[in-house]
């Protein structure tokens, strides 16, 4: 095809855009991955650009030989995953019926939802609730109550809502039924909004560290988002740190920089798998095979 | 049909789910306090007691008992099950703890939601501030219950703290909290301070051991203004916990409460017996014009009340800055970092005794401590028997001679030894905030001793005796060119005037606040905005504030 | 089944989809009909019932007197009480006012930002670089807001880059974080910085939607590719772009989001143009643990949410003819 030559100009122009973006992004992490293979020395001297100085493995070394470290792993890992399975499925079955303009009852369920993104109960309530109903420092106490996003829900929604219904009524005519249109027909129509979904909803589990702070009692529940936040914050409260003694103490930098990239290596590293389904033309495909 | 059958039976199977833990949950929560009830036997009395305490006797429970606790888990030690110190705590007493472990940057968040929503474990130390608990109940007033504490009760009488528990005490009349309680503020003397880089004030003709005795904050700029032409230009002060800590203990000097103590504002004036806001005094005025002068010169950096605490310390590390704030914890991590840039041999650190203004008192006159709040549900569920049990093995943990060498020190043998003449030595191999240095194992990170949610308040001898040299010198000259100040008669609001004073609180210091940094760091100046200054306080309503606050102190007098 | 009944039920469910799309039926009928499709919500209405509508109770405490450890309800009713206490308080609309500016300041810039770099990000022919730029892009996503703001502290330190950069130029050196009139911009650029790349990406998921076949159907009508986002694309993510836009109109009253970003970065200097409602009602309840005021200010700020979103909803469906309900 031929490329007319605003198109040339402007693709030249997109990829300094580019350039200037991808700086600005990965230099912040690559210093923070350079730190964290530094020595204090040189990070206090201030010598540490996007190059280790003083290249150690020391850190890491560390912190991975801290037995609770891999535990913590493990359960962010087992979190994640379940939470992210119970929390696309019933995301899905609340936006389907949702997105669909022939449910009168619509006009009522859907600010029945969106009124809970104004009007919540706080955190006494919540966490008497989640108390009496015996989940307290259990694993449901992090996943089911969060379980459903209402922003989400209405993304799918808006999603579900753009797919063409003739393929719905024509599933529907041969035969299917509704659970079956859902599974067959609009599930694999959905895969770009399912795999954001499935990002999201994985990274939002894999970074909470608020929920199991309030619902988790014992530190062998703990997720690797709350042992981050205990390196990352220290003593935040004035009353800690102007009472001397041992409270003032911090950890070391190239410490707190390695749990960070520890953290967030393993969910970057989904993206490129997730990627694959935001590429165009998928869906036409999907439908015709 | 088959679908919705089978999303029932899931539903179902949900719920069951859901009702077998919150069975378990209610079974955990019988057993312990069946087990907490049937050791103290319901109907023991004083002479049939199922465990021994006293003044010099260790609390010892006939049979195991668990007793649950608030854990602030310290991200430089974190919590060990294996530590030793659980283990002898369980050998020596029988008493083990059920924890609920929290990171202590978000400790004081956890307590009260769990106080709010009635699941406070037994007993909450490391808490600093009660008063937001004393209403509702959830809280026992302990007060009512020292008597049953032997080795509290000695510790107060001994040291005379009955003028000190008067600070905590509420408008009824009670104390909420065990606090800690040290025999010197801060154990040792104020521990915040300034340490400066003695051998460049040296190289640059200053000698700061002389005149710290009586110098003034005139003299010491005089002195910065030498080190910062003997090394030129930049900034040799970039200081850190943003400038909180240095408003503050200059601030006092002044008779001004700024940085962290800034509270109210509100000071006493013992001459005339009354409070007034210090906020708009004239030594106000002063104090401000000194730290406008610090950074006008350019011998203080700006950045000191914005940056963080870790870009302050670098600069000094990196020995490019000769003066930071400090305390006991962090010398010892200056001291390492210029060990590694510049050497050992090559720089000199020194805590000065601070200059003085206005008075000749050290920063710190309290000598309580973060302390114990005792949740009501423990004296609901052991029973009284049970709980005055539970009380005396706190009292013995926390308040003991052989408890808090235990908690500070650990076993001896094990982790220390001690000399005939009462000298503590930790062993060779065992490091701790300066002491043996090239010990391979940490007091606290890897024993669980030293350990802040155990080892606060005691002796002054006992404080003492884990200082490092350099310390142990700084205590005693600042104990010695320096007086302590006298505690404040208490003001204490009921709780309406409580509630109405705090609504006019917070915006009126976040003005103060606000504006005190504008006038240090010249972005306001102290002559020409002074009445503005002084209208907006007015205008947040301090005359009000002042107002009820005399009159709460007179009605109290 | 034979053959002949298989085409006989055909024929009755084609009726029924006719049927369905005819005038309206009665409620229980219309329900009794799409049966199916509503057992799918009963889960999740479930969920919502209990997990989002039972604790809402505890909004009474706004209208009672609370007190720490008390009972949860509260104690006894005290009226518009704290409603009548932060509405009367001028720094309560200070930190208003100044939510609201921030708010609406970072999603003008993010915005446009993010949709015209979802834009642009599509029209990157390599593949590869398309998905290193992508990867890249939303690495800031990941790091902790603490980190980020100490970064940013140090950029923008008198004696960082940005400042030697002036210098360099010969001009003053700017101390931007203690400077009011800097926060605002300080706190988007940071924000937006940080957000970028991760809010491209239900841009993409809803760019993969659109049809092939109407972009085929754009060149052969001789639409160049400027004419092909506009008339494809743009329309293809239009249902996205609106539910997100009426949603984050929605919650520019509120400040919860931006809570942490905004403790780290301002201080008592900026304050006047720093803080926010949350910061405020934070600082408010350090120590005296005041819940009534907090959950007063928490239902105020909801009630202005909701009146937000439903205006921009029906904005939304008279100018878009796409809307949320």
């Amino acid at each position: 095809m031929k490329v007319s030559k605003s198109y040339r100009i402007f693709q030249i122009i997109n990829t300094i855009i580019m350039i200037i973006i991808v700086a600005a992004t990965l230099y912040p992490f690559l210093f923070l991955v350079a730190q964290s293979f530094s020595s204090e020395k040189a990070i206090y001297n201030g010598e540490v650009t996007i190059f280790p100085v003083g290249f150690n493995i020391e850190t890491y070394k560390s912190i991975i030989k801290q037995g609770d470290f891999l535990l913590y792993y493990r359960n962010t890992i087992l979190y994640a995953v379940l939470g992210t399975i119970i929390s696309l499925f019933s995301t899905a079955i609340l936006a389907y019926p949702l997105s669909k303009d022939k449910l009168r009852l619509n006009k009522v369920i859907t600010p029945f939802v969106i009124f809970t993104m104004y009007f919540g109960g706080g955190l006494i309530p919540n966490y008497v609730l989640v108390n009496s109903l015996g989940m307290r420092n259990t694993i449901w106490a992090f996943l089911i109550p969060g379980a459903i996003s209402t922003y989400y829900v209405l993304l799918m929604k808006s999603f579900f809502a753009s797919l063409p219904q003739e393929l719905e009524e024509a599933a529907s005519i041969d035969g299917l039924g509704t659970f079956g249109i859902f599974i067959k027909i609009v599930f694999p129509l959905s895969k770009p909004i399912m795999a954001t979904m499935v990002l999201f909803y994985a990274a939002g589990l894999w970074s909470n560290w608020f929920t199991p702070f309030i619902y988790f009692d014992s530190k062998d529940k703990w997720p690797v988002a709350l042992y981050l936040r205990q390196i990352i914050y220290g003593a935040t409260s004035t009353n800690e740190i102007s009472a001397g003694l041992d409270q003032a103490q911090s950890i070391a930098a190239s410490v707190k920089s390695a749990s960070m990239v520890l953290m967030a290596l393993p969910i970057i590293c989904i993206y490129p798998f997730i990627q694959k389904y935001f590429v165009q033309g998928m869906m036409i495909g999907s439908v015709k095979g | 049909m088959m679908k919705l059958k089978r999303v029932i039976s899931a539903l179902l199977v949900l719920a069951m789910v859901f009702s077998l833990g919150a069975c378990n949950n209610k079974e955990d929560k019988k057993t312990d306090t069946d087990s907490g009830t049937s050791d103290s036997g319901a109907a023991a009395t004083e002479e049939e007691l199922d465990y021994t305490f006293g003044l010099d006797t260790t609390f010892k429970s006939d049979e195991p008992i668990t007793y649950s606790m608030m854990y602030s888990d310290h991200e430089i030690y974190p919590y060990q099950e294996n530590w030793l110190v659980w283990d002898k705590i369980k050998e020596m007493t029988n008493v083990s703890f059920d924890l609920n472990i929290i990171a202590r940057a978000d400790y004081d968040d956890k307590k009260s939601l769990l106080i709010n929503s009635g699941e406070a474990p037994y007993i909450i130390p490391k808490t600093y501030d009660e008063s937001a608990f004393i209403t509702g109940g959830a809280v026992v007033p302990i007060s009512e219950w020292v008597q049953y504490m032997p080795n509290y009760m000695n510790f107060v009488e001994t040291y005379q703290m009955e003028d000190d528990l008067k600070q905590i005490t509420k408008s009824d009349g009670k104390y909420y909290k065990l606090p800690g309680m040290w025999e010197v503020p801060a154990g040792t003397g104020s521990e915040y301070t300034l340490v400066v880089r003695k051998d460049i004030f040296e190289k640059a003709g200053v000698d700061v051991t002389e005149l710290e005795k009586d110098w003034t904050w005139d003299e010491f700029y005089d002195c910065l203004a030498k080190v910062q032409n003997y090394v030129g230009g930049n900034p040799i002060w970039s200081d850190r916990w943003k400038g909180d800590s240095l408003l503050k203990v200059v601030g006092q000097t002044y008779n001004v409460p700024a940085g962290w103590s800034l509270g109210d504002g509100m000071q006493y004036d013992a001459e005339t017996d009354s409070w007034y806001f210090a906020e708009t005094s004239e030594d106000y005025k002063e104090f401000v014009t000194l730290m406008n002068k610090f950074i006008s010169s350019g011998i203080l950096d700006p950045e000191t009340f914005t940056q963080e605490d870790a870009t302050a310390e670098n600069k000094f590390k990196a020995g490019e800055t000769y003066v930071i704030g400090s305390n006991r914890t962090v010398l010892s991590m200056y001291d390492q970092g210029l060990k590694e840039t510049l050497g050992e041999g090559n720089y000199e650190l020194y805590s000065i005794v601070l200059p003085v203004a206005k008075n000749n008192y050290q920063t710190e006159n309290s000598r309580l401590e973060n302390g114990i709040m005792i949740s009501q549900k423990a004296l609901d569920e052991l029973g009284e028997a049970g709980f005055i049990k539970m009380l005396r093995f706190i009292d013995w943990l926390w308040y003991s001679e052989e408890g808090k060498i235990f908690t500070k020190w650990g076993v001896e043998g094990e982790t220390y030894t001690v000399d005939s003449e009462g000298n503590y030595t930790l062993n060779s191999d065992i490091t701790y905030n300066g002491l043996n240095p090239e010990g391979t194992k940490q007091l606290n990170v890897d024993y669980g001793f030293s350990n802040g949610v155990f080892s606060y308040g005691g002796t002054l001898d006992l404080a003492k005796s884990m200082l490092a040299d350099d310390l142990k010198d700084f205590c005693e000259r600042l104990n010695s060119y320096r007086t302590i100040k006298p505690l404040n008669p208490p003001v204490v609001g009921d709780e309406d005037q409580t509630e109405e004073m705090n609504l006019i609180k917070t915006p009126l210091m976040d003005y103060v606040k606000s504006a005190t940094l504008q006038f240090v760091t010249g972005q306001m100046n102290v002559e020409s905005d002074w009445d503005s200054y002084v209208a907006s306080c007015e205008a947040n309503n301090s005359q009000r504030y002042i107002d009820m606050y005399k009159e709460i102190y007179d009605s109290q007098k | 089944m034979g053959k002949k009944e298989k085409s006989m039920e055909k024929q009755k469910r084609k009726e029924e989809v006719i049927l369905m799309k005819s005038a309206k039926v009665p409620l229980l009928k219309h329900i009794r009909r799409e049966w199916k499709l509503y057992a799918f919500l009963i889960i999740p209405i479930a969920y919502y019932i209990i997990f989002k509508y039972l604790p809402m109770a505890g909004n009474i405490i706004a209208f009672r007197k609370y007190r720490a450890g008390g009972p949860i309800f509260g104690i006894e009713w005290s009226g518009l009480k704290y409603f009548r206490q932060f509405i009367r308080d001028r720094a309560f609309w200070n930190a208003f006012t100044n939510t609201l500016i921030i708010n609406f300041s970072y999603l003008l810039v993010r915005f446009p930002a993010t949709l015209a770099f979802a834009l642009l990000l599509n029209e990157i022919k390599n593949v590869r670089w398309k998905k290193f730029v992508q990867t890249v892009s939303y690495l800031p996503h990941f790091i902790a807001v603490v980190i980020v703001c100490g970064m940013v502290k140090e950029l923008l330190s008198t004696s960082g880059p940005i400042n030697a950069i002036i210098k360099a130029f010969g001009g003053e050196p700017i101390s931007f974080i203690q400077l009011p009139e800097w926060f605002v911009t300080i706190f988007v650029g940071s924000s937006v910085w940080q957000a970028l790349g991760w809010g491209t990406i239900l841009y993409l998921a809803a760019m993969a939607g659109i049809n092939t076949e109407l972009y085929d159907a754009a060149k052969v009508d001789g639409a160049n590719r400027f004419k092909q986002v506009w008339h494809v694309t743009i329309p293809g993510i239009l249902p996205t772009i609106t539910t997100i836009l009426i949603l984050d109109i929605g919650s520019i009253v509120g400040s919860g989001g931006v809570f942490e970003r905004i403790i780290m970065l301002y201080n008592p200097m900026t304050y006047s143009t720093g803080d926010v409602i949350s910061t405020y009602v934070y600082r408010m309840g350090v120590g005296t643990g005041n819940y009534s005021y907090a959950t007063a200010v928490g239902l105020f700020e909801g009630i202005i949410g909701l009146i937000l979103v439903n205006a921009a909803n029906m904005t939304s469906r008279k100018v878009t003819k796409s809307s949320l309900w």
